[in-house]
């Protein structure tokens, strides 16, 4: 018996429990079986292969126990792929909510795999990629159009009359403008889960894009704000909102692009 | 490396895309960008472009609907007041602008599923449909305001009726 | 040896180098020769590369979307809102443009002699659907109102708006029913 083994025997069951099992550990795999039951969970999950590309996607079902599974979504897709099907493909970085990779479609809602817990029930999870995005394979999404368009906002600071001594100062109440829109990690759920961006995603910048819009006009040391205002007077980039609410309901860093939207159009109606 | 395995490799590989396609051209390949499609205007590094700056799409057009809208309730609730009464100018205003509220509605049901630049006959053949109707939707509830009960009274009348 | 080395067959080669054997040394040049055919490359111009990419992208499929998106207050009452606009507003155009055309027809007294005629049951139906509509696009119009001016604007906010909405509408619907 390994080092290893012995050490996790040693160990108090609750602490075994709580072990996160997603990846192949020799700990797991040569410590005695854990005494809890089986409680298995069937996850259906969409598939398409661009080596295939004449068959059409389809959702493919899994079957793993949660008992032998961290709680996270995403702790559920690395155990797959690592134990059942290698070619299951999904972008991942952080695992904590901060990079934004695995953004896509769990249970009807777009969220982040690695902050959306797994019910602990019977009942079979869902998971689509970002909804209507061309999909490079499985549940990775093309978010090319996405990039583009944050770019076009020109999402630096820009002002033609920098401090002639240090930096731009800023007073406490300017900062505190910028809570909640800063925080935006663009991870795409919101922009996906919004109804107008699915029918004009081509033409509408979507709230995620809009949000950050707003960030660098509302920002007290850009002096470009008019002219970040000027590009979105047409009909398409911005006022395809119809204030739906699904960005604000689905964000999975509880920020609100509804909100951010909303105080561009008074501010280009008051201009 | 001889001259006859550039041309074995070469010329499945033009056969097979060409297969493909449908339209590749041996030697230029031009993928044309189709609004919404998987095909994107310029490289990853380009951003979107804008189209035209207009505030009468803009910010005029969203503060008009608005500012139409909010005039509509106060309107509606005068025109039941008055209605019957014989100076139907609350009547006629609240018909009209019904029909331009009604109308910016149905034109955004265009500009969001049927917009020219994604239906180039269609679309702009619905506007001008749309435009024209208006009109004449316009002409109608003008003669029954004036000519008939108005639009009002006869609400008031079919639901007692 | 060039060729060789790339693709890793240096070993062997050198392993069956010590070996006498005829079979093994004429195996190997079938072998070698085979590998120069395998490392042939292309010569691309770098434009290719985003022409490979967008034929690879026109394969791609789109994703399912309103059909597999949980079904939320949110933007089902923003449908409910267009559907509700839509039929009223075919209503008046509809209405509007047979009074032009046919104003004998489809005058006040018409209408109404009409509206008379029917049964009880459809007089309430059709006062039903009448004021479903109405009522819910007004009502749904002042929560919109009321977002555009900067309030309610969280995801609390449009909630509870949201059902209060659902709860004006109900009551209101009742009432001009009856009425």
């Amino acid at each position: 018996m390994s080092v290893l083994a012995q050490a996790a025997r040693r160990l108090p069951r609750s602490c075994l429990s709580d072990a996160r099992t997603f990846t192949t550990s020799v700990t797991r795999f040569q410590a005695e079986p854990l005494q809890k039951p089986v409680l298995n969970k069937e996850f259906k999950i969409y598939r398409w292969n661009p080596d295939e590309p004449s068959s059409k996607p389809t959702l493919q079902s899994y079957t793993i126990d949660l008992n032998q599974t961290g709680p996270m979504i995403l702790d559920a897709l690395i155990k797959i792929k690592n134990e059942i099907d290698p070619t299951l493909t999904f972008r991942r970085s952080c695992r904590e909510g901060i990079c934004g990779s695995c953004a896509m479609n769990i249970n009807g809602q777009n969220t982040l795999a690695c902050l959306c817990r797994i019910e602990r029930d019977t009942k079979d999870t869902k998971i689509y990629p970002l909804p209507h995005m061309y999909i490079v394979k499985d549940l990775v999404p093309d978010l090319t159009q996405f990039y583009k368009q944050y770019k076009s906002i020109q999402p630096y600071l820009q002002n033609d009359n920098p401090p002639e001594k240090g930096e731009f100062l800023q007073s406490q109440e300017d900062r505190r403008k910028l809570d909640g829109l800063y925080e935006c990690i663009l991870c795409a759920c919101c922009s996906t889960s919004c109804p107008s961006y699915w029918w004009n995603q081509d033409e509408y910048l979507g709230p995620a894009t809009l949000m950050q819009a707003y960030r660098w006009i509302a920002d007290s040391r850009d002096s470009y704000g008019a002219k970040r205002k000027e590009l979105l007077q047409n009909e398409m980039s911005m006022y395809r909102c119809h204030t739906i609410f699904n960005c604000a309901r689905t964000c999975p860093k509880g920020l609100n692009p509804a909100a951010a939207i909303a105080k561009i159009k008074l501010e280009l109606a008051a201009d | 490396m001889s001259s006859s395995l550039i041309l074995r490799s070469t010329i499945p590989k033009s056969l097979a895309s060409r297969s493909i396609l449908g339209v590749r051209q041996a030697g230029s390949v031009s993928y044309k960008y189709v609004p919404g499609g998987p095909i994107y205007k310029g490289t990853a590094n380009d951003p979107t472009p804008f189209p035209p700056s207009s505030r009468t799409h803009g910010s005029y057009h969203w503060a008009f609907e608005r500012l139409l809208a909010a005039g509509l309730v106060p309107m509606t609730a005068a025109a039941f007041v008055t209605s019957g009464s014989p100076y139907p100018i609350i009547d006629g205003l609240l018909g009209i602008s019904l029909i331009i509220h009604s109308h910016i509605g149905f034109d955004a049901l265009l500009v969001d599923y049927v917009h020219p630049r994604k239906f180039p006959i269609m679309g702009p053949t619905l506007t001008w449909t749309l435009r024209a109707t208006t009109v004449a939707v316009m002409v109608g509830v003008y003669q029954f305001n004036t000519n008939d009960i108005g639009l009002t009274e006869l609400i008031a009348k079919v639901w007692t009726a | 040896m060039l060729a060789t080395r790339a693709v890793g067959l240096g070993p062997s080669l050198r392993q069956t180098a010590f070996k006498p054997a005829r079979a093994q040394a004429l195996k190997n040049i079938v072998r070698t020769n085979f590998a120069k055919r395998m490392i042939q490359t292309e010569r691309l111009k770098p434009e290719d590369a985003v022409n490979i990419l967008n034929s690879q992208r026109l394969k791609r499929p789109s994703s399912p979307h309103f059909t597999i998106y949980q079904p939320q207050l949110t933007w089902i009452g923003s449908i409910f809102n267009r559907v509700t606009g839509v039929a009223l507003s075919v209503l008046l155009y509809g209405f509007s443009l047979a009074y032009l055309f046919a104003p004998s027809t489809f005058d006040s007294e018409h209408v109404i002699e009409f509206v008379k005629g029917l049964p009880d049951a459809a007089k309430y139906a059709g006062k039903f659907v009448l004021a479903l509509p109405f009522t819910f696009h007004g009502f749904n119009g002042l929560r919109h109102l009321a977002w555009d001016s900067g309030r309610f604007l969280t995801v609390k906010g449009a909630y509870s708006t949201g059902y209060a909405v659902i709860g004006a509408t109900a009551l209101s619907t009742i009432y001009f029913t009856v009425v």
